[in-house]
């Protein structure tokens, strides 16, 4: 009797199962389908890209694409380097040295914040959470002025040092993270004759670790897929981040060799793509705590 | 004598505490002091100031309203305006998919983290590569969509290129990569929502619709909303997508693609002189934005749930 009754059941479960299953399988192919479209374009010959008569499995499996996007190297930075794989050494150059400090300095002023008593602190907290209601675009104008101004036109520097000081939203999310962190532990510390410097390094950022990765990597990929920054000031073709190379690549490209463009955009994609499998956990959380803001 | 003692390391402490607090705390507020308040002050000048060349701020002159006068005479910047409205379209779309997808992602399914893990690819995917990949799909001579629809060479729509279509394609390109940001945040939300209140719905013999409609939805309201709203203040800013599209300055068949942050971007960097009337088109703006947040707050003590 019991066991029919379950029997039942897994019948009227099975057929909303297999509706979800379904559900969730159609959305996956629609996130995966131009990425595989992508990947195995980048595998075919000029011609059969060319096509209106398309495969999706390449009739003749050919490297050339790869092959043309990494002999282009005009105006790499580097002699006989690609021009994507220069593109991609500026980014690191710019990004990496810009998250990392920028990521302490957040994080050093988020444990003030959060855990120390000084003068003006409200204040100071509720000037930086107003940098977060100034649209960027305000400032696109007068911040090129001021660096054209003082010579940062072209080079990296703008790219780099606003970042240095740390980002609002990552102070804000790593105080939440610090308020939470135990009061008595910092107060042991104290009686122990810690600095508050010490504290810091040797108590909350090992402890805040999880947190810290997470917020590195939304850095990162942010740096990494900017577009508008490095388009206004890197004019050289030297300094050209990888998404700004794409550009360039594409211009050249475009309408003439399809299967190059698309490895190009295999080759852009991979680092970043490579890293979320890597570290997906810490990704989504990453994501996950920038919504609990409201 | 002890107690003198005491005291004093007493202040001493409190006054290390509040040097080093200082200290500490004001790296990213000397940052904004200087990245963000002084361009923003600077900014506000210029709306109001004739700027010659690329930004030659030494031989700026005053020039009153002259600037939004041009900007707001400018058929183009209304244009843009629209422009910007109906690629934003996208935004409800992909809050609806990525609160369903989340929603069906609860459910006691196998392979749950693998859907979840694709799922949230194209959002560490650039903008770029994504323009790149939508140009491969919906290219007239050789992409997929005309190759399904079986079209030959004289018959291929011009999806990219055709008033008709383009805005169409940006808004589905939209649907593609803005779902992955929602489904993180609805899957967080989703969990929290307060398992009692569907237990109690049981009992009364409400449906699995009545219960998405009457708990699910009030629950996570709170992210719907600031996925509206962080969605709105993205989606008034949109430039990449347009941009590459388009291919270099050109906006799109007819100027559709001319966003407003494409139209500030070209008249400050690709035209000459026009640094000050970019920087009123920039204000016009923000003001927008502001206005479209603050209606966006108060509608939204109508229908978001705190409890």
């Amino acid at each position: 009797m019991i066991k029919a009754r379950k029997k039942k059941l897994n019948a009227k479960d099975l057929i909303g199962q297999i509706c979800i299953y379904t559900a969730l399988i159609i959305f996956a192919l629609w996130v995966l389908l131009p990425f595989s479209l992508v990947f195995l374009t980048s595998f075919k010959g000029i011609k059969e890209a060319n096509s209106l008569d398309f495969n999706w499995w390449p009739k003749e499996f050919t490297l050339q694409g790869y092959e043309k996007v990494l002999e282009y190297d005009m105006g790499s930075a580097y002699e006989g380097v690609p021009l994507i794989i220069s593109g991609f050494i500026n980014t690191l150059w710019i990004v990496i040295p810009s998250t990392i400090l920028g990521l302490f300095s957040s994080a050093i002023s988020a444990y003030a914040f959060a855990k120390l008593r000084f003068k003006f602190r409200d204040k100071m907290f509720s000037l930086l959470l107003g940098t977060m209601m100034i649209p960027g675009t305000i400032l696109l104008t007068p911040t090129f002025i001021i660096y054209n101004e003082i010579g940062w036109v072209n080079t990296p520097l703008p790219l780099m040092i606003p970042g240095m000081f740390g980002a609002a939203t990552c102070v804000f999310f790593m105080r939440q993270f610090y308020l939470g962190i135990p009061t008595e532990l910092i107060e042991a510390a104290e009686i122990d004759g810690m600095s508050y410097f010490g504290i810091f390094f040797k108590i909350m950022v090992p402890l805040s670790v999880p947190a810290l990765l997470a917020q590195a990597l939304l850095g990162f990929i942010g740096g990494y897929n900017d577009y508008l920054g490095p388009l206004i000031y890197l004019q050289d073709p030297e300094m050209y981040t990888l998404q700004i190379a794409m550009n360039q690549l594409k211009s050249y490209f475009a309408g003439r060799n399809v299967p190059a463009m698309m490895a190009a955009t295999v080759i852009s994609i991979i680092p970043t793509i490579v890293l979320y499998i890597i570290a997906q956990k810490r990704f989504v959380e990453g994501v996950a705590t920038s919504g609990m803001k409201v | 004598m002890n107690l003198e003692k005491l005291y004093n390391k007493r202040t001493k402490k409190k006054l290390g505490q509040n040097n080093s607090g200082m200290l500490m705390a004001s790296i990213p507020v000397v940052g904004f002091i200087i990245f963000g308040m002084l361009p923003l002050l600077l900014a506000l000048a210029m709306a109001f100031m004739y700027v010659p060349g690329r930004g030659d701020i030494s031989r700026a002159q005053f020039a009153g309203l002259e600037n939004f006068k041009e900007v707001l005479g400018d058929h183009m910047f209304w244009k843009s305006i629209l422009n910007t409205l109906r690629m934003a379209i996208s935004l409800p779309i992909c809050i609806v998919i990525a609160l369903i997808v989340a929603y069906l992602l609860t459910k006691n399914i196998k392979g749950r983290s693998f859907f979840r893990g694709v799922y949230f690819v194209p959002y560490v995917c650039c903008a770029v590569a994504v323009s790149l990949m939508w140009e491969l799909i919906f290219n007239q001579n050789h992409g997929i969509i005309n190759s399904w629809l079986g079209l030959t060479r004289e018959t291929a729509i011009p999806w990219l290129t055709d008033s008709d279509t383009y805005t169409l394609c940006l808004i589905i390109i939209g649907i593609w990569s803005g779902t992955a940001y929602g489904i993180v945040l609805y899957g967080a939300a989703l969990t929290n929502v307060n398992k009692s209140l569907y237990e109690a719905a049981k009992v009364d013999g409400a449906g699995s619709f009545r219960c998405f409609f009457n708990i699910t939805l009030p629950g996570v309201s709170p992210t719907s909303f600031f996925l509206l709203t962080t969605g709105l203040i993205g989606a008034l800013q949109e430039f990449t997508r347009p941009q590459m599209i388009g291919g270099g300055e050109g906006a799109g068949p007819n100027n559709d693609g001319l966003t407003i942050v494409f139209y500030i971007y070209r008249r400050a960097f690709v035209y000459n002189n026009e640094m000050g009337s970019a920087a009123a088109a920039a204000l016009i703006l923000s003001v927008l934005i502001l206005i479209v947040t603050a209606i966006n707050f108060v509608v939204s003590k109508k229908w978001v749930n705190y409890d």
